[in-house]
């Protein structure tokens, strides 16, 4: 918001628009037109390699864990740090699955989960007409994924797809949506972890840090998706931290909503249960992985 | 691009309960693009009794941009600008989600109004008064209130009057009073460059 000295000069002109304001939306415009140069929303896939060069004249310990990846991991796909990364690398990871897998029974099991999503939004007292566009084009998305009608996309529409704004920014929405509503209907649970964050209410925090487009997002919304969508997601760490043990290791840690809800899930045990979606988290930013 | 078959949809919404909200949104022109905003002044406020409008301009990229917002009525609050009437609201700027609508702007519009956030103000003067000297703060903004957010009140008539007897047809007067919120002087000035 302003600050003083903003107003200071404000009170100066008498023209009715607000100058400095524009000015400041439009530099932002521009700064994100320059991010956008340099990544797309989901760029191709690299591999691993590439991420090493990324850090040849950095960190040893970076580069000693990205070898240690490299035992696991064959390729990587970036996605723009514009704060929605969480939730587009979710999405090109999600229906790529589906495209590779055609797993019906999934895509049976996710509609029904958008479904329950629908009802917690209105329970929630959400209009329908605030976020009907974002689920249609949701579903619209995994209808086609699936082969063999006339609707049907290949893996490179997939990609064309997800770097469209106007296909992309509304899939974000709808993960935000759903984001916001399962955090909401279980406000009790998420109060604690939302405290130890910030100090807002849940109420306070979905407004301001889960709705908004390109708020960034942190273990409580990946808890959330995860949760809402019964889709686990493996997040892999690569940060500075070492371990005591002396030789490099990369942590990840599996996000696996509540037995009964995940595909994979087999008679209630989730320790079986291995995330096809992985991503790869480094302090502010996630991209997409992929395993050998 | 805009999305107006959402627009649509909100104007939709929002006519429905007027009666419950007095939050009024209709278009200025046939292509949705530009709007006018109706808040009523919260009760137990000095904005009590007054109707504020508020100029309303979709940006290209709505519902992911937020829409821009000022009001025509001027209106004596920290937040707002006594000269232009731009808001200082963060839903309108960084905090602006789809998941909003006008309507729920407006009403965060209207909350504004209620409780005023003087140490983040858009008018330093307001504010500064709001601060130092809270009296002369609920008497300005109730006159102003009285003064150009009353547009069905007495004064308009003699505004009205006034002008005409300027020279200016009766007609143009009245829409131009209009479109300004009732404020003589820049109905005046609209006058004068018309």
């Amino acid at each position: 918001m302003q600050n003083q000295e903003k107003c200071g000069a404000s009170c100066e002109f008498d023209d009715w628009s607000n100058f400095e304001d524009e000015d400041i939306m439009q530099q932002q415009s521009d700064i994100k037109a320059e991010e956008a140069q340099k990544v797309p929303f989901v760029a191709d896939k690299e591999p691993l390699s590439a991420l090493a060069s990324e850090y040849q004249s950095g960190s040893p310990i970076l580069l000693e864990k990205i070898k240690v990846l490299g035992e696991q991991y064959a390729a990587i796909r970036r996605t723009r740090g514009d704060g929605n990364c969480f939730f587009r690398s979710f999405m090109f990871s999600y229906l790529e699955h589906i495209l590779a897998s055609q797993d019906q029974a999934e895509v049976d099991r996710i509609k029904a989960k958008v479904e329950e999503c629908r009802r917690t939004l209105q329970s929630l007292g959400h209009a329908d007409f605030t976020f009907e566009d974002f689920f249609a084009l949701f579903l619209e998305q995994l209808d086609n994924v699936l082969q063999g009608n006339e609707f049907s996309i290949s893996h490179g529409e997939l990609v064309v797809r997800s770097r469209d704004q106007s296909v992309s920014d509304y899939v974000v929405m709808f993960f935000r949506f759903v984001t916001s509503g399962e955090i909401r209907k279980r406000s009790e649970f998420f109060e604690p972890f939302i405290l130890g964050l910030t100090n807002a209410t849940v109420e306070q925090f979905c407004k301001s840090s889960v709705e908004p487009m390109g708020e960034e997002s942190d273990h409580v919304h990946i808890t959330a998706l995860s949760d809402a969508l019964g889709v686990p997601i493996r997040v892999v760490y690569l940060d500075r931290s070492s371990c005591d043990s002396g030789g490099a290791s990369v942590n990840h840690h599996d996000f696996i909503p509540t037995p009964g809800d995940c595909p994979n899930a087999t008679s209630g045990s989730t320790e079986t249960t291995i995330p096809f979606i992985t991503l790869l988290y480094r302090p502010g930013h996630y991209d997409i992985l992929y395993p050998k | 691009m805009i999305d107006f078959s959402r627009v649509q949809k909100e104007l939709q919404e929002c006519s429905k309960d007027i009666e419950a909200s007095g939050i009024k949104v209709t278009p200025v022109s046939d292509n949705l693009v530009h709007l006018t905003g109706i808040i009523p002044g919260p009760v137990g406020t000095p904005y009590e009794g007054g109707t504020f409008r508020l100029d309303i301009t979709l940006p290209d990229g709505y519902p992911f941009e937020p829409p821009k917002m000022h009001f025509v009525t001027k209106v004596w609050h920290p937040n707002i600008s006594s000269q232009s009437g731009a808001i200082c609201l963060d839903i309108l700027k960084d905090q602006w989600s789809p998941a909003l609508t006008l309507k729920t702007a407006l009403l965060s519009v209207q909350a504004l109004l209620s409780a005023p956030a003087p140490d983040d103000p858009q008018d330093a003067v307001v504010a500064q008064q709001y601060l130092k000297d809270h009296q002369t703060f609920l008497s300005t903004a109730r006159y102003w209130t009285e003064s150009f957010a009353k547009t069905s009140s007495l004064g308009v008539e003699e505004k009205v009057q006034k002008l005409v007897e300027m020279g200016f047809p009766e007609s143009q007067v009245r829409s131009t009073l209009e479109i300004v919120g009732g404020d003589e002087n820049m109905a005046l000035e609209k006058l004068l460059s018309s």
